[in-house]
């Protein structure tokens, strides 16, 4: 189950196949009817759940996750105004969206350049003054008291319910030109992601770079806007990517899983929205968006905390293990006579709960036989290994005591490791006679 | 509340009489205006704090999820027997500044648990939070008055209408018995309901009762025409007080914490190492960001009062670097700024410009099919000019400003082009090739420059008295020899020919 080495992509496809699993059975299970309407919102839903969820990968290893926030609301006033200067046209609105938060990055990034400001205060300034203008222009538009103003409201809460057949189209669009420049650019923001210095210093136009992904994440946040809305934009964003994370640790991996989430969070919230009359779409995907993030922290392989909790006690039992093993080698000296039994009683005395679980382990690796009235001796192979542990620990003793004085290599010391594997044989040779 | 309301009437009686008082109070502007005033310096005391700390973006986050714990308070409350749920209620507050702390608690658990960093962290906790808000608000529409958009985006204009009545004169109650002579008679049937018959009936037996009696308030009574004067009343908005009490509370703190926060903001570890508890102050600081957030809400809305924690006290950063100083100018900015805001919201941008002059302008150049009044929600107005104010601290501060920037760019360019000049005649002067490399109309080929800027250049040095032509030739006067030679010390022995040709 290891994902450090090559490139394993059973995870990736397991996870799909759950996801697409996912959405018959709840349909199935909250009894919906499947209409025309529901299937373009969970389409629509869908593709801008993938769009956002792999362009929003960069944002959260670029570690500009609130760059999404500041970003959907300077996008306001660009929707207000195209809608003033060309009218309701979906196109038209996003194109406006997307200009306004292009200069909110514009504008984030000088200030962090020239100004004292940090990341965080630039991004609040924008994103509040974008905001205001965006309210100024909102309150003019709706004081004209036009009746095609309905609708604008949507950009600020979101509504899926309001996608139409086309608005999919013009979605899956852009969404696609994004991922074409992605793939064309994939080596250059794999690079500015993770080593922007070694990028700098190779020639690579980091500026530009930057701008350009930047760009691609103004798209996905432009696009994500009706679905989510101003305010839970940054949600839809960056939980995708946070999910995806947890399960690999390859870029590419990532933003596939990455895309497979948001789709998942998009088209199951949009679904959720249909369910109730009133039920609002953008936090809907935001809660399904969240709940994977819970899942994939608590279940993932490698990072999992379920994981983490496992291992943790394996190591502790292996450690426990161990000890009790030495504790017999130990009480077997003492009496002269390596088969000489120990109680069990006394080990659970000297090792706590652990040592039963521990006994019963070295009974099945064959290094212990029980004996009758709970006594236990040590077999052939478990008095070697009790030997080879006791030598192991006698040798790191020495080496802590006397290891700077006799000018060995350093190295960290750890018990639980063969130091034979660690130290030089010449080294060992000199532990060894230091009597 | 209405004891303390009580004393601020009874103060500012002192320095105005009751009708100006009232005037004041009953306008919805001018209380919009004490509104944003009071906001703005609540917020920007925590803001600067949160601003040195780099938790900005906290406030934002905070905002938003401080709706949930209103929401979750609201929720309790009508499901306690003998509580009253009310949106005015204390426990409300009390629930936001849970909400508040639960925030950053929660961003600090995912992020120690190592898997998610600190700003994705963020970046998911509010939105859930504000997310599980909204939708509990979406179930509870039909009988709670909290509307979404109404938290999102607020309306300082309605401030004045949620008043509470204090009576100043004439205030006693009325209490009519039977016997008082403003007491009305009537006659209603006792018997009719039990037997079904009509009044008409002649079974039917009658009773006199008193149609008005009871107790009646002061103002009710005047309502009633039962008594001859009005009471004098006073409407005092309830968003004053409560900001009034939200920015005294904010000053307090700083005031007695100053010094612990200044080492905390400036030097955690140090602050630590001294028990001077920074994490609790930290935690303290929310809860006030928290509570000047709830007390907000109303008037400004969720997104909008993040700009009063943030844009002022950015903007006294830009303009100083001493924390006494930016914690006096950034309420002091924001207030300016709601004042000229507030104006702003009325079309007049700062005393320079109508705004409906400026969309007469647009409506003839572009277009905007008559729609020429100016019509603004007042917060984003106040917004809007804080926001305008940073831009010109930026551009102008003394410090950092980009004017400055650019000045000194300039002024280090020319000093530059001296330098290489003075250098180029030091070198050459004197040597074979000096009548080629000095004459004054080829310098710019022997330097790169244009002719113009070469000229320029040479004006400044002669101006000085460095450099003299000699027939047409450049040669360093007396003054020009000990500059270059001050300048070549400087630079060291390896630097000794700055002149290219």
């Amino acid at each position: 189950m290891s994902l450090a080495g090559g490139r394993n992509w059973r995870t990736v496809a397991v996870l799909l196949a759950l996801s697409l699993a996912v959405i018959p059975l709840s349909l199935a299970l909250g009894n919906i009817r499947v209409d025309y309407t529901l299937v373009t919102v969970a389409a629509g839903g869908a593709v801008l759940g993938i769009v956002c969820g792999v362009l929003g990968s960069f944002a959260v290893l670029r570690q500009q996750s609130l760059l999404g926030d500041a970003l959907s609301h300077a996008a306001l006033p660009g929707v207000a105004l195209a809608f003033l200067l060309a009218g309701r046209e979906l196109g038209w609105l996003l194109l406006g969206a997307g200009i306004a938060s292009w200069l909110g990055v514009l504008l984030i990034n000088s200030l962090v350049r020239r100004t004292r400001l940090k990341q965080d205060a630039a991004m609040g300034v924008v994103l509040t003054a974008f905001f205001a203008l965006g309210i100024t222009l909102l309150t003019y538009i709706q004081s004209r008291n036009d009746a095609s103003q309905a609708g604008l409201d949507q950009f600020i809460f979101g509504q899926a319910a309001a996608i139409r057949r086309q608005d999919v189209v013009l979605i899956s669009a852009v969404g696609l030109a994004a991922f074409l420049v992605l793939i064309a650019l994939w080596k250059e923001f794999k690079l500015i992601t993770f080593d922007p210095a070694f990028a700098q210093a190779n020639g690579f136009p980091l500026r530009l770079l930057d701008v350009t992904l930047s760009t691609l994440i103004v798209i996905a946040i432009v696009l994500g806007l009706q679905l989510a809305g101003v305010v839970l934009m940054v949600g839809l964003l960056i939980a995708p990517a946070v999910a995806a994370r947890q399960w690999t640790r390859q870029l590419d991996q990532m933003l596939a899983l990455a895309g497979i989430f948001g789709g998942l969070a998009g088209a199951g919230g949009a679904i959720f929205s249909g369910l109730q009359q009133g039920l609002p779409t953008g936090p809907l995907i935001i809660v399904v968006a969240v709940a994977i993030v819970a899942l994939s922290i608590s279940l993932a392989p490698e990072r999992g905390l379920l994981w983490r909790a496992w291992r943790q006690r394996r190591d502790r039992q292996r450690f426990a293990a161990q000890q009790v093993l030495q504790d017999i080698h130990r009480h077997a000296t003492q009496h002269r006579d390596p088969r000489y039994p120990a109680p069990g009683g006394m080990l659970v005395a000297l090792r706590g709960t652990l040592a039963r679980p521990a006994l019963r382990q070295l009974q099945r690796e064959g290094l212990l036989q029980a004996g009758a009235d709970d006594d236990w001796t040590l077999s052939e192979r478990g008095l070697e290994r009790a030997r080879e542990a006791a030598r192991n620990q006698l040798l790191w003793e020495r080496y802590r005591q006397f290891g700077e004085e006799l000018g060995l290599p350093s190295v960290t010391v750890d018990t639980q490791q063969p130091i034979d594997r660690l130290l030089p044989a010449t080294a060992l040779t000199r532990l060894e006679t230091l009597d | 509340m209405a004891i303390l309301e009580a004393l601020l009437i009874d103060l500012t009686l002192r320095v105005t009489d009751l009708q100006r008082l009232n005037a004041i109070l009953g306008d919805p502007q001018t209380s919009a205006l004490i509104t944003g005033a009071l906001v703005a310096f609540a917020a920007a005391l925590p803001g600067t704090f949160l601003l040195l700390r780099k938790l900005a973006m906290t406030t934002d986050a905070i905002s938003h999820t401080v709706l949930l714990g209103i929401v979750l308070a609201f929720l309790l409350l009508a499901a306690l027997p003998g509580l009253e749920a009310d949106l005015n209620s204390p426990w409300l507050i009390l629930g936001a500044a849970l909400a508040g702390v639960a925030t950053v608690l929660l961003t600090g658990a995912i992020q120690r648990s190592g898997l998610v960093k600190e700003d994705a962290a963020l970046g998911l906790v509010f939105p859930l939070l504000f997310a599980i808000a909204i939708i509990l608000i979406s179930r509870l529409t039909d009988d709670v008055h909290l509307d979404s958009d109404a938290v999102i985006l607020g309306e300082i204009g309605v401030v004045w209408a949620d008043a509470r009545s204090h009576c100043l004169q004439d205030c006693d109650e009325v209490h009519i018995t039977p016997d008082d002579p403003r007491a009305e008679t009537g006659r209603r049937c006792t018997n009719c309901a039990e037997l079904d018959i009509g009044p008409r009936d002649p079974a039917a037996e009658f009773e006199e009762y008193c149609v008005n009696c009871g107790r009646y308030t002061a103002a009710e009574a005047w309502r009633a025409r039962l008594v001859s004067r009005a009471p004098t009343q006073v409407f005092w908005p309830r968003a004053i007080t409560s900001m009034l009490l939200v920015a005294l509370l904010n000053l307090a703190f700083i005031l007695l914490f100053y010094k612990e926060l200044k080492l905390g903001t400036f030097d955690p570890a140090l602050a630590a190492a001294l028990g001077l508890r920074p994490a609790l102050l930290n935690t303290a600081l929310m809860v006030l960001v928290s509570i000047t957030a709830v007390a907000a809400f109303d008037a400004v809305g969720s997104v909008l009062v993040v700009a009063f924690f943030i844009i002022p006290p950015a903007t006294a950063w830009l303009l100083s670097d001493r924390l006494a100083h930016i914690l006096l100018l950034a309420p002091l900015g924001g207030v300016l700024a709601s004042l000229t805001g507030y104006e702003f919201s009325r079309g007049n941008l700062l005393g320079i410009a109508q705004m409906r002059d400026l969309l007469l302008l647009l409506d003839k150049t572009i277009g905007l099919d008559g729609f020429i009044e100016w019509n603004t929600s007042i917060s984003a107005a106040i917004v809007l000019m804080m926001f305008l104010f940073f831009l010109l601290a930026w551009v102008f501060s003394p410090r950092q400003g980009l004017l400055l920037s650019l000045l000194q760019h300039r002024a280090r360019r020319q000093h530059f082009a001296e330098q290489l000049l003075l250098g180029h005649v030091h070198h050459h002067q004197g040597t074979a090739e000096a009548a080629s490399e000095l004459a004054q109309d080829r310098l710019h080929l022997h330097l790169g420059w244009t002719p113009r800027r070469t000229q320029r250049v040479l004006m400044r040095l002669r101006l000085r008295d460095l450099v003299a032509s000699e027939d047409g030739a450049l040669q360093l006067t007396a003054r020009g020899e000990r500059s270059v030679r001050r300048f070549m010390a400087l630079r060291g022995a390896g630097g000794a020919s700055p002149a290219g040709d």
